[in-house]
Parts: C-alpha cells; structure tokens; sequence
C-alpha cells in the first residue's frame, strides 16, 4: 500500500436500516416534533411577535394573498412617481442624473428649455419627455438617490402588475406624474423659492447700489 | 535652449515665452481660468500664481500678512512671498518656480477659488458645462471646503440670448474675458464687452450689435466655465455620456482637427470640437465646420436602388457590376470624399480603362482665418490619387457625353446642375445624401456609402498635409465603405482592384506620397474620465 493512502471503512447496512422502519418512525418524529411547535405558536401570545403580522388578527400564519397583501416598509422600492410643484408641474429639471445613474438604463428624458421671458428661464429647465421602462428596471432606487431635486421617487408600494403587453410597461411623463405616495401624497419635499417669487432676490444690479 | 526649474523640473523655454506657456507645451497645467495659449494675457483670474524665489543677488520680496495663532488665539504678524502671475511672468534662465510645492501658492488657489465661487449659483446639474468645467475641476482638486458665505448671491440676468448661436448665464461667469479677446484678436471684431464692475460684472453684445459671424461658438469653446453655451449642445444631453473620436473637419479645404462627441447610447454625434493643431487650425474652428456632424444623418441614403427600385446593396452592386461590364467607362472622383475611396476609383479606373474626371461641391464664401474658398475636403488628395495636376470637371464630361456608356461617380456632388445630356447613359453613383447633388436624377444604381464620420480616412488638406480622421459612429441602414463598395463592384466586373482591405489601400496611398502622420493619444478624448475637455 502505497504511503499516504487513507483507509476508509466501507458502512455496512443493518437488518434495522435496510427495512427502513425504525428511520421512518424517526423522521415522523421530527415531523410531529415540528407540527406541534407549530401549533403552540399558534396559539394566541404564544408566537413571536412579527411586526408585519401584528395587524393581522391573532393567531393567523398564513397571507390570503392577493387579496391580503403584507403593508411594505416605508422605504420599499416600489414603482417610480414623479414628484409635483405645488402649482401641479413637473419638479424634475431634466438633469438627466437619474438616466446616467440607472445600470439598467431604463430612464430616457428629453430635456427642454423655458422660453425667454418666462421667470424660470435660465434658472431651470424641465422634462419635454420622461419615459421609464419598468420593464428593464431593477428597482435598485439608484434614481431616487441620485435625483438632486426630489423629483423622482419609488414610494407608491405598488408592484409592476402583470400586463398583457410590454408597451403598458414604458411609463411616460404623464403617468409618472399621477402616481401617488402610500400616503396619497404628490408633492415634492424639495420646496425651493421658484423664479419669479417675491422670496427669490431679482436682478440685483436692477435694485441699484 | 534656456531652462527654467519648475518644482524642480526642468523646463525648457523659448525667448520671452511666460512660464504657464512654456509649462504647458511640456504637458505641465498650472492651474488658470483667463489665460488661453491662442490669446493675448489678462491676467484677471489671479488663479495661476506662483511662487518665485529670489535671484542670488536680489532681496527677496515679502509682505506682511496676519495669521491666526492656534494657541494665542489671536492673529500675528507674519511674512509670505509675493506671488506672481504665471501668465504674464516671462520665464528667464536658471529661475526657480514653485506652484505645487508651494504652501503659498496653494493657499492662494484656494482662496481665489472660493472668491470665484462666492455667487456662483452652484447649478451644475443643469449646467451643460457640468463634467469639463474648470470651475469644478479646480474645486476638487485646490479648494474641497464648503462655502462660507451664508448671504443671498447676486443675481444676474440668465438664459440671454447673444446671437443666433449662443445663450449667456451671468451668474455662471467668471468675467475672466477669454471670450470678449476671442471676438476681438481672433474674429477681429469686438462684438462682445463686459459692463460693471466688482461682483455686478456681465457680458454684453456691443450696442446695437449680437453675436454673430462665421466664428460664433468659438467663444463658447473657450469659456471656462458654464457662462456661455450654444444653442446646439444647451439642454441636449451630458458631456460624461459623449466620447471624443478624433477627426478632421470635412467642411473645407482647411482641413481642421477636430473631436467628434458621440453618444455611444443613440450612436448620434452631438457636437464637435476643436483639436488643437499648431499647423492647421491652432485651437479654433469655425460655425459651419463645429456644425458639421449635424450633416451626418439629415437627408442620408440608407439603401441601395436599381432604376428606382429599393435593392439590396449586394444586388445593387452585382447590377453596377453588369454595368461596367458593357465598356466605355468614365470613373469620376470626388474632392468629397476620402483619399482611401479615390485610391480604389483609381485602381478601378486602370483596371477599366476608363477616363477619370473630379467633382466636388461649389466654391463658398471664404476668409482669412480658416475658411478655405474650396469647400471640398480632399481635392488635392484625389489629385494625389490620381498621380496627376489637375483632372476635366463634370462639366467637361456632359461636353464629351457622347463617348461613354458608362459614368461611375463616387458621391452625389456636381460641379454643374445641369445633366440632361447623360440621361440616356448608364449611371452609378455612390450616394450618401439625397439632396446636395443633381447626379442622383440621372442615377441609374444608387450604392449608399458612408459619409466621414462612419469610417476611417484620410483627406489631404489645401496646404498638402495629409490627415487621418477615425469612425466616430456604426453605420446605419445598409451603408457600406466607399471604398469597399467600389472593390466589390470592380471584383464582379472582373477589374480586380486588389483591394481587400483599408491598410492595403492605405499602403499604396503612402507609396503614391499620401502619408498622414499617426494620430497622437491626446486627452480630452472622453470627456467622462475626468479629463478636461481641452488642454487649455
């Protein structure tokens, strides 16, 4: 035998493995042992308490989903919205930080630019286009976390449902627009003093010296 | 030649030449805002101060200066040295510069670089400068402290449009002048000035003037910051999503380098860009050549036709082929095109035994400044290709109309709009747009081919200097090479050019004397790594 060799002993079957009954009764064994685990933690105050399921009645384990669904985290990347001035417009400026963040480059805008004379001109520009296609993102919220102006967000809590056709996953502007928080709300946090407010200083060269 | 020692490097200088240039041309940035190599000093931005020690001989100058005391916790008299301008500092023999190794200098950068920021309005997301601002740059790499100043920042007026071409932000600029010396020393027309003073400063057009001309967006090209943008980038995407191909202007006979910025994304150019080249076009360009990308896909011929009949361009080429077969050829060259798709017209030409003749487009309004008269590319180079002076025009060929019964044309351009006299020839041209030529109504097979930015090439420009340009886009359709459609054509003619590749042609271009000089790795070509847009 050459040196450096490792003998191991080949296991034999008894009469008690080969009929298969006593491991039978040993595996029913951890089965029942489960099943009654299980069913003391059904009793009421007997299980641990899941924050999810403590808005649920006592005692129920399971989720009649649909029609039941669990209440998402606050932080729960769900489908995008954009977010709206208190006027009703569009707060996105069309800085396209959230298409080049994307790794899934789902996020096509096309920027535009407010005429002369118009107050915000030069001070911002705004989305003519806004498309995403839910259909190629991956819902990693780098869009949320790149946008400058709190103008993108995936609060809804909603889910991309199943649709029938992918043209219904490419969002535009428009449906962007009128999606709604968890909480129903539409507007931006990002409340800046907008062009042509009396809190925004005018031209200070035109207020003399 | 003289050297001067620069953090103790040794940099060699010409006589009367400023450190920052002689600094620059060994590859070396010291950090500045006003000065451009192509215009006069102003020395206004006070961000390329250096230190300079003292002569052996000289006493050195100090001032006084107050710095705060950590452990008295007051403010003590203390000396710095008197930094001086790199921009205006003529370098002379055997002076020692410091600017990266100088507390002092670095202390000054940063100070002017906050005075520089204090009312800027920090918009750089919707700042089309954003990515290959200076402003920034320097900020990351001389200031990275926060704003101190917690008062409102002036307001100035924004979004003002200056001329057809270019839009104004006050409150993005830096009054540092590149663009007022631009109208007035390279233009030579002082459209531009400056009004007010300290912190209120803006540019304006002249009274009763805007900005106009043939030179327009090089006042953009040379602001440092966001301050003025061209109505043609402004709003349209991101510099970090563009990637610069080198390239050389197909608008004129000047020939000028240049980048082409292409979003790999859309596979569309979006803006062009001076290259600087001391031989050619220095650092500038001019409206209609930064313009020309625009060209690229208006009105282009995507797919091949036979009589009128959409073809394949395999069948289309097999088709020409059988044309060519029948004898009587006349090949005709274009000032357009590339040398590669003359030197393989040429082969064809031979192999035929056909008669050449050279098209190109009209003569247009030219200048002394960089416009060349002939607004074709590459005339000499399809002289070169030819191996002869000067080759009969179109108009020659309807003149001589009757001895042919075949033309081949490489491009739609016509010298004259008038060829009635060929409709009962047989007619192929290699097209790429639909509307800048009168041959494609007289086109009995039309080959769509690639235009400049679709392929390599090399034009030879007015002076005799030859020029490589690189593929800056994927074709789209069913575009192919021009030179390659040509080979492909002669191949099943049974006029074998022994063309298969573009460094074939290319060789036996360098043997005819048609040799560009290899492109250089330059910075500036992607934008996104980092690297300013241009050297300057």
């Amino acid at each position: 035998m050459a040196a450096g060799t490792i003998v191991i002993k080949k296991p034999r079957r008894t009469a008690a493995d080969q009929s298969y009954v006593v491991e039978l009764v040993k595996g029913l064994g951890v089965t029942f042992k489960h099943l009654f685990k299980g069913l003391n933690q059904m009793r009421p105050g007997g299980q641990r308490p899941d924050v999810t399921k403590m808005n649920y009645d006592e005692g129920v384990a399971t989720l009649e989903y649909p029609e039941e669904k669990r209440p998402y985290a606050r932080r729960w990347r769900g489908v995008h919205r954009l977010t709206l001035r208190p006027n009703g417009d569009v707060r996105c400026t069309a800085c396209l930080m959230c298409s080049t963040a994307c790794p899934a480059q789902c996020i096509w805008i096309k920027p535009a630019e407010f005429p002369v004379g118009h107050p915000s001109r030069g001070h911002e520009r705004f989305p003519e286009e806004f498309v995403i296609d839910e259909l190629r993102c991956i819902f990693c919220g780098y869009c949320v976390e790149a946008c400058p102006v709190d103008a993108i967000r995936m609060d809804t809590g909603l889910h991309m449902t199943a649709l029938d056709d992918r043209g219904s996953f490419v969002y535009d502007k428009k449906k962007l627009m009128s999606q709604v928080s968890q909480d129903g709300d539409q507007l931006t946090a990002n409340t800046r003093p907008e062009p042509g407010d009396a809190s925004h200083g005018g031209i200070t060269r035109l207020k003399g010296h | 030649m003289p050297t001067f020692k620069l953090d103790g490097q040794e940099i060699a200088f010409e006589k009367g030449e400023t450190i920052i240039k002689a600094a620059y041309k060994q590859g070396i940035e010291i950090p500045h805002y006003c000065w451009h190599p192509g215009l006069s000093v102003a020395a206004n931005c006070r961000m390329c101060l250096v230190e300079i020690e003292p002569a052996a001989n000289q006493r050195p100058m100090m001032l006084d200066i107050l710095v705060w005391d950590e452990k008295k916790k007051d403010y003590v008299v203390a000396k710095k040295p008197k930094l001086q301008p790199a921009c205006q500092m003529q370098a002379s023999e055997g002076m020692v510069v410091k600017s990266e190794t100088s507390e002092h200098v670095a202390l000054a950068r940063k100070n002017v670089q906050e005075f520089l920021l204090l009312n800027h309005p920090v918009d750089c997301p919707i700042c089309d400068q954003s990515g290959e601002c200076k402003l920034q740059d320097y900020y990351m790499t001389e200031q990275a402290t926060s704003k101190r100043m917690r008062d409102e920042p002036n307001h100035k007026p924004k979004g003002v449009v200056f001329g057809p071409t270019i839009v104004y932000d006050a409150e993005r600029c830096i009054a540092c002048t590149r663009c007022v010396r631009v109208c007035e020393e390279v233009i030579g027309d002082p459209m531009l000035d400056m009004r007010e003073r300290g912190n209120l400063y803006e540019i304006i057009t002249s009274p009763g003037r805007q900005l106009e001309g043939h030179y327009t967006m090089m006042t953009e090209w040379v602001c440092p910051v966001g301050a003025l943008t061209t109505s043609h980038w402004r709003h349209k995407g991101r510099v970090w999503l563009l990637k610069g191909t080198q390239s050389v202007c197909p608008g004129c006979a000047t020939g000028c380098n240049m980048w082409v910025d292409v979003d790999g994304r859309e596979n569309t150019a979006f803006r062009n860009r001076p290259r600087e080249n001391e031989a050619v076009n220095q650092y500038w360009m001019c409206d209609d050549g930064m313009l020309t990308y625009e060209r690229v896909y208006k009105n282009r011929v995507t797919t091949a036709k036979v009589d009128g009949e959409r073809e394949k361009t395999a069948d289309a080429i097999d088709e020409a082929a059988k044309l060519l077969r029948g004898g009587n050829v006349a090949v005709v060259l274009s000032a357009q095109r590339s040398v590669e798709e003359n030197m393989v017209a040429v082969a064809l030409a031979k192999a035929a035994n056909a008669d050449l003749y050279l098209t190109g487009k009209a003569v247009w309004d030219g200048d002394k400044i960089l416009r060349n008269e002939d607004q074709n590319p590459n005339r000499a180079g399809a002289l070169k290709a030819a191996g002869v002076e000067s080759l009969p025009s179109v108009a020659d060929l309807v003149k001589k109309a009757s001895g042919y019964g075949v033309i081949l044309v490489l491009g739609e351009d016509a010298d004259t709009q008038d060829l009635s006299e060929l409709k009962s020839k047989k007619v192929i041209v290699l097209a790429t747009h639909e509307t800048s030529g009168a041959w494609l109504s007289v086109a009995n097979v039309v080959i769509p081919i690639t235009v400049w930015a679709e392929t390599d090439g090399t034009f030879v420009n007015a002076k005799g200097i030859a020029q490589v340009f690189k593929r800056a886009l994927t074709p789209r359709g069913e575009v192919i090479p021009g030179w390659e459609a040509i080979a492909k054509i002669a191949r099943s003619a049974g006029h074998d050019t022994g063309y298969t590749k573009l460094a074939e042609v290319r060789a036996a271009a360098a043997a005819k004397g048609i040799e560009a000089a290899p492109l250089k790795k330059q910075d500036g070509v992607v934008p996104s790594t980092g690297t300013p847009r241009s050297t300057v």
